[in-house]
């Protein structure tokens, strides 16, 4: 790691101990939840070019399952997450097998596809997620009597788990499974043409990325305590599509910067102190529309050869210099 | 014994019989040449050893192994790489990285190890770094190792996909048309590093249309026309086969 990216990472881990009032962590916590799905997004979509609008249901089935066995069952909360992270694991490979035999837009169309599917499960399968009176009583995180029950533990929790995924999404791309996918994203044939199972390592991603959002999904559920089926709608799947979208192809740092700024937004009426309540409400009310725009403009703006930064979202240093 | 053997080999698409009961042999240690106008089918050939197409009829075997049928990521993993006529670099990648990729099967990181960094990892990065350095210079293209794909010079990059495909340790090295759209120094430059591959123990086949080189540095020619093999030989008997002279010249019997 580079000296500033350890800066960025005390800097983060840093906050509960400035200070920071309860609903400021919270939200903060939900930007670090945020980042885990966003992490995985751009491995698959920003590096291996498969896309994916169905993320927020692998965030969801990690949600309610980790909720379900921890509240209904009573199982440890560490087996939870495991279980969480497992099944949704198992569901994005379900869906990469005959999903990734598509291309560009038609797998745009079946991951969609299966981001509804799943939101009409949670609201239908009421015997394991409440349906729309949700899923109450999570309880929270806890190793045998250590319980984590504090906005400040919660916000090291899901940070310390999301910064661990960014370094090992970090090495994974600088190594030979992501110079994998990158390569098939440039050229298929010239990938298998270099020994690449091209559908292989397409599988891999879409599975590795959907178990992320899993773990994402558990971790959330246990810090909010309470879930229902609106968070994990195509809404999210999209604001993830379009964070990654922004934050430019092979980039962690720059999804996960673009994840956190879409995420505050819509927090923005809470976080600017002084700013009237009409104001907020429509910013919260026009957040699609500024994205959308934004996402347009971005677009517009790279297609005429202009670059906001430099290729790397993560740079090399050390090693083989 | 023949390394790579080719035994009536046929493909059609749709009206059109691009390959049409083809055998060939290539032999261990030689550069065999595939010529012939455009058209006769010669990529195709390509695409059918390496498992982009499966022939209608026919086979080819590779060191006794039959090679019709496997998907291009196992025809890579038996000992045989290619190059496209048209480029397909990863041209967001460096030449290093592009280089790399072509290790691909020889690396074992998988995701999992390759997230953790674990020492083995490590080692064989610094490794596989150190085979790829060697490669480019092999080539000589070891001074653009940290330029990306896309910037580079037409002539460096069909060198590039010629060092991607050594990378892989091939057997039979397969190149579509290496010399199309280089210089006259390029191209003598790419004889030179052909002929230290095939002494280094590699067979090469090569589909050409400059024909300079083809003579320069093949040991034997096959020549196809219209998807069928109208000639077979050393280069010097080829330049003088009649059926050779009318496919590339048109009627011979008046006078040429």
């Amino acid at each position: 790691m580079t000296s500033v990216q350890v800066v960025a990472a005390v800097a983060v881990l840093a906050v509960p101990f400035l200070g920071a009032d309860r609903y400021l962590l919270k939200v903060l916590t939900f930007v670090g939840v945020n980042t885990l799905i966003v992490l995985g997004l751009a491995l698959l979509f920003g590096y291996a070019g498969q896309v994916s609008l169905g993320h927020a249901a692998f965030f969801g089935i990690g949600a309610y399952t980790s909720a379900y066995l921890s509240s209904a069952l009573g199982l440890p909360w560490l087996v939870a997450v495991a279980a969480a992270v497992g099944l949704t694991a198992c569901a994005g490979w379900a869906v990469a097998v005959p999903g990734l035999r598509l291309k560009g837009h038609y797998l745009a169309m079946a991951t969609l596809g299966f981001n509804e599917i799943m939101s009409v499960a949670f609201v239908e399968a009421r015997r394991f997620t409440g349906g729309n009176d949700g899923l109450g009583g999570v309880p929270f995180p806890s190793i045998g009597p250590y319980e984590l029950d504090t906005p400040a533990s919660l916000y090291l929790l899901v940070w310390g788990v999301a910064l661990v995924a960014l370094v090992g999404a970090a090495n994974i791309v600088k190594s030979r499974p992501g110079r994998a996918m990158r390569a098939l994203h440039c050229t298929e044939p010239g990938a298998s043409a270099c020994g690449i199972d091209v559908s292989s390592v397409k599988v891999r991603a879409f599975t590795l990325s959907a178990a992320l959002a899993g773990l994402a999904g558990s971790l959330y559920a246990h810090t909010v305590g309470f879930i229902s089926p609106t968070t994990f709608g195509l809404d999210l799947s999209i604001l993830l599509v379009a964070a990654v979208v922004l934050g430019g192809r092979e980039s962690l740092a720059g999804p996960v910067v673009a994840m956190a700024a879409l995420t505050l937004l819509q927090y923005l009426g809470a976080l600017v102190p002084g700013l009237s309540r009409q104001a907020a409400e429509a910013v919260q009310d026009w957040v699609p529309d500024i994205v959308g725009l934004t996402v347009v403009g971005v677009l517009i703006a790279r297609s005429r050869g202009f670059r906001l930064r430099g290729r790397r979202g993560v740079p090399e240093r050390g090693g083989q210099g | 014994m023949s390394l790579l053997s080719v035994r009536g080999l046929d493909k059609r698409f749709g009206g059109v019989h691009a390959v049409r009961d083809l055998s060939f042999d290539v032999h261990p240690q030689t550069i065999k040449a595939l010529i012939g106008p455009n058209g006769a089918g010669k990529s195709t050939v390509f695409n059918l050893l390496t498992g982009f197409e499966r022939p209608d009829a026919g086979s080819a075997t590779f060191e006794g192994i039959d090679l019709t049928g496997r998907p291009p990521h196992e025809t890579v993993r038996m000992g045989l790489a290619r190059t496209f006529q048209e480029s397909r670099l990863f041209d967001t990648m460096t030449v290093e990285e592009n280089v790399l990729v072509g290790m691909h099967l020889r690396l074992s990181a998988s995701f999992g190890l390759a997230a953790i960094r674990s020492p083995r990892v490590r080692r064989e990065e610094r490794e596989a770094r150190e085979e790829a350095a060697h490669v480019m210079r092999l080539v000589g293209i070891d001074r653009y190792r940290d330029t990306r794909a896309s910037d580079l010079p037409h002539g460096v990059r069909r060198l590039v996909e010629l060092a991607r495909a050594l990378a892989t340790r091939p057997r039979l090295l397969m190149l579509d048309e290496p010399a199309a759209g280089l210089d006259g120094r390029e191209t003598a430059d790419l004889g030179e590093v052909l002929l230290r591959v095939r002494d280094a123990g590699t067979a090469i086949l090569v589909v050409e249309h400059d024909m300079g080189l083809v003579m320069g540095i093949s040991d034997e020619v096959v020549v196809v026309d219209q998807g069928r093999k109208i000639a077979e030989g050393p280069p010097l008997i080829i330049q003088k086969d009649p059926a050779v002279l009318e496919a590339y010249l048109g009627e011979v019997s008046d006078g040429a």
